[in-house]
């Protein structure tokens, strides 16, 4: 009966919580989708989305989610930014050249942020309020960070799938020869699908900063979350991530229930590993 | 007057060599043929034309300007479009998008629903399944979308590659016809086969490519009836 009850206050959140690990994983996957390169400063990108935040609500005092705009944009400039600088030229070259250039971008921003921010933890004080449901309390920031998430969501939809731009993206994903004969400009959709990423990974970092503590290094663990979840539902998939991220966070929400939290990523990771043994290509299939 | 002129051209891939230096060149509102063994050089010939593959030494104009140098994309913006081998679909991709992204070039943009119209016309099948995957379509339908998906562009010049590869001689006839309409809008063909009977039967004139040099080149009549290219092409 102790343990219904604990799993009734925690699966409540673990979902709320999976929608913006979702999110988080869907900049991952989509990179991955269109030009076959594993972002390695995904984690730090979701810790400078974190710092948005922090600076635009305790510094500028403006309201995080209207920050989330200039969060959106800004994270949209840095991605098309790293693409040209680190990505661009290794964009043809084998698989390890574009891991280590991302690397190589995920070591400057750790560093640069460690000397000007330190490493010691952050904490936005924020409150939309909260309610009850049934026996438990969800917290306001929380089913906001979830309905905003949805929100992308939706709009990266909406754009791969009704605008010219998104339409681009997706011809190049699919054939990026074809694309560039067809008179698409190949590298600039590289470019602006490489800046959706990374504004993805920071508009979720900006959404779990209104909730969590956090620190330059914190990204990591939401990085490493989002391979799982990539995995889960395929990488190059967004309907597989925002699926695989509720698995996640359900998973989140479940295990505390029966055993120690300590035990979450054990278990968490060795269905990552279960699931490359027997669906590499993920469990809602992927791209190809 | 010649709209595309390629130049002594050389090129290939890494280390080895394909072409070893082949001209050509077409005339504006006419469809020249280009035709030759497989391994001679055909598709490196049109890849290189198009940027995929950069010219190792010689230059390519088109419409007077050297364009030897520029992306595909730029090339296509000019009105020089190529329906690759293999099709080279969209293929997660409705049919109405595999033609919507055809029609990416600025020049296109305006005229987008009269050629979409007048596609649905000359190739009605593709209508019927406009909402259907283009990787679906039967190969037949997925040569057609090709062929419709490069009109859409509104090029002035299009090239293409092995139209008739793997499809029923019905359906090539059929493809066929629709160079010849296409070619009453005044679109200047180049066709690439290894079908060279057919190819000759319906261009103006043509090019025989061998081991990377152009071999033979003259109206497509006299081509046909030349002894060389009957024993050699035509296994007469």
């Amino acid at each position: 009966m102790q343990q219904i009850n604990l799993l009734l206050t925690s699966l409540p959140d673990g979902i709320l919580l999976g929608f913006v690990y979702g999110l988080a994983a869907m900049g991952l996957t989509l990179i991955w989708g269109v030009m076959n390169v594993i972002n390695l400063s995904h984690g730090p990108i979701i810790a400078l989305g974190m710092f948005g935040t922090f600076f635009i609500f305790i510094r500028m005092g403006i309201n995080p989610y209207i920050g989330l705009l200039f969060i959106a944009i800004l994270g949209l400039i840095m991605g098309v930014f790293i693409y040209f600088v680190a990505v661009h030229r290794v964009i043809n070259a084998p698989h390890l050249s574009s891991l280590l250039a991302t690397f190589s971008v995920n070591m400057i921003i750790i560093g640069l942020g460690t000397a000007a921010l330190t490493t010691s933890p952050y904490n936005v004080d924020f409150n939309v309020g909260s309610f009850r449901l049934g026996s438990t309390t969800i917290l306001g920031t929380r089913l906001v960070a979830a309905v905003i998430a949805i929100l992308f969501t939706g709009g990266l939809y909406i754009f791969l799938y009704r605008t010219r731009p998104g339409k681009f993206i997706r011809a190049v994903t699919n054939n990026r020869a074809a694309a560039e004969l067809m008179g698409i400009p190949s590298t600039r959709i590289l470019a602006l699908s490489f800046g959706l990423g990374t504004m993805l990974a920071a508009v979720s970092g900006a959404l779990i900063a209104t909730f969590f503590p956090f620190n330059i290094l914190s990204g990591g663990g939401y990085e490493l979350k989002s391979f799982v979840i990539g995995v889960l539902g395929g990488l190059g998939n967004p309907i597989g991530a925002l699926v695989g991220g509720l698995i996640l966070g359900v998973l989140e929400g479940i295990i505390p229930a029966f055993m120690e939290t300590s035990w979450v990523p054990v278990i968490e990771f060795g269905l990552f590993v279960v699931i490359l043994l027997v669906r590499p290509q993920g469990i809602f299939g992927a791209k190809k | 007057m010649a709209i595309l002129e390629v130049r002594d051209v050389t090129s290939g891939y890494g280390e080895v060599q394909i072409l070893w230096g082949a001209s050509l060149s077409l005339e504006e509102g006419k469809l020249t043929s280009l035709v030759g063994t497989n391994g001679a050089g055909k598709t490196t010939l049109l890849r290189t034309i198009m940027g995929l593959n950069k010219p190792w030494s010689g230059s390519i104009w088109f419409e007077g300007k050297d364009i030897s140098q520029l992306p595909p994309y730029a090339k296509a913006e000019m009105g020089l479009v190529l329906v690759p081998e293999g099709r080279q679909l969209f293929t997660d991709m409705t049919v109405a998008e595999n033609l919507e992204m055809g029609a990416t070039p600025k020049r296109a943009i305006p005229n987008y629903k009269g050629n979409l119209e007048r596609v649905y016309e000359l190739l009605p099948r593709l209508k019927e399944r406009r909402e259907q995957k283009a990787g679906t379509l039967s190969g037949g339908e997925q040569q057609m979308l090709a062929v419709a998906r490069g009109i859409m562009a509104e090029p002035k010049a299009l090239l293409i590659d092995e139209l008739s590869l793997g499809l029923a001689p019905v359906l090539v006839l059929g493809l066929f016809e629709t160079l010849n309409q296409l070619k009453e809008l005044g679109i200047t063909l180049l066709l690439v086969e290894q079908n060279v009977q057919m190819a000759l039967a319906v261009s103006d004139f043509g090019y025989v490519l061998s081991q990377g040099r152009m071999e033979l080149e003259g109206s497509s009549r006299e081509l046909a009836k030349n002894e060389h290219v009957r024993s050699a092409y035509l296994g007469l």
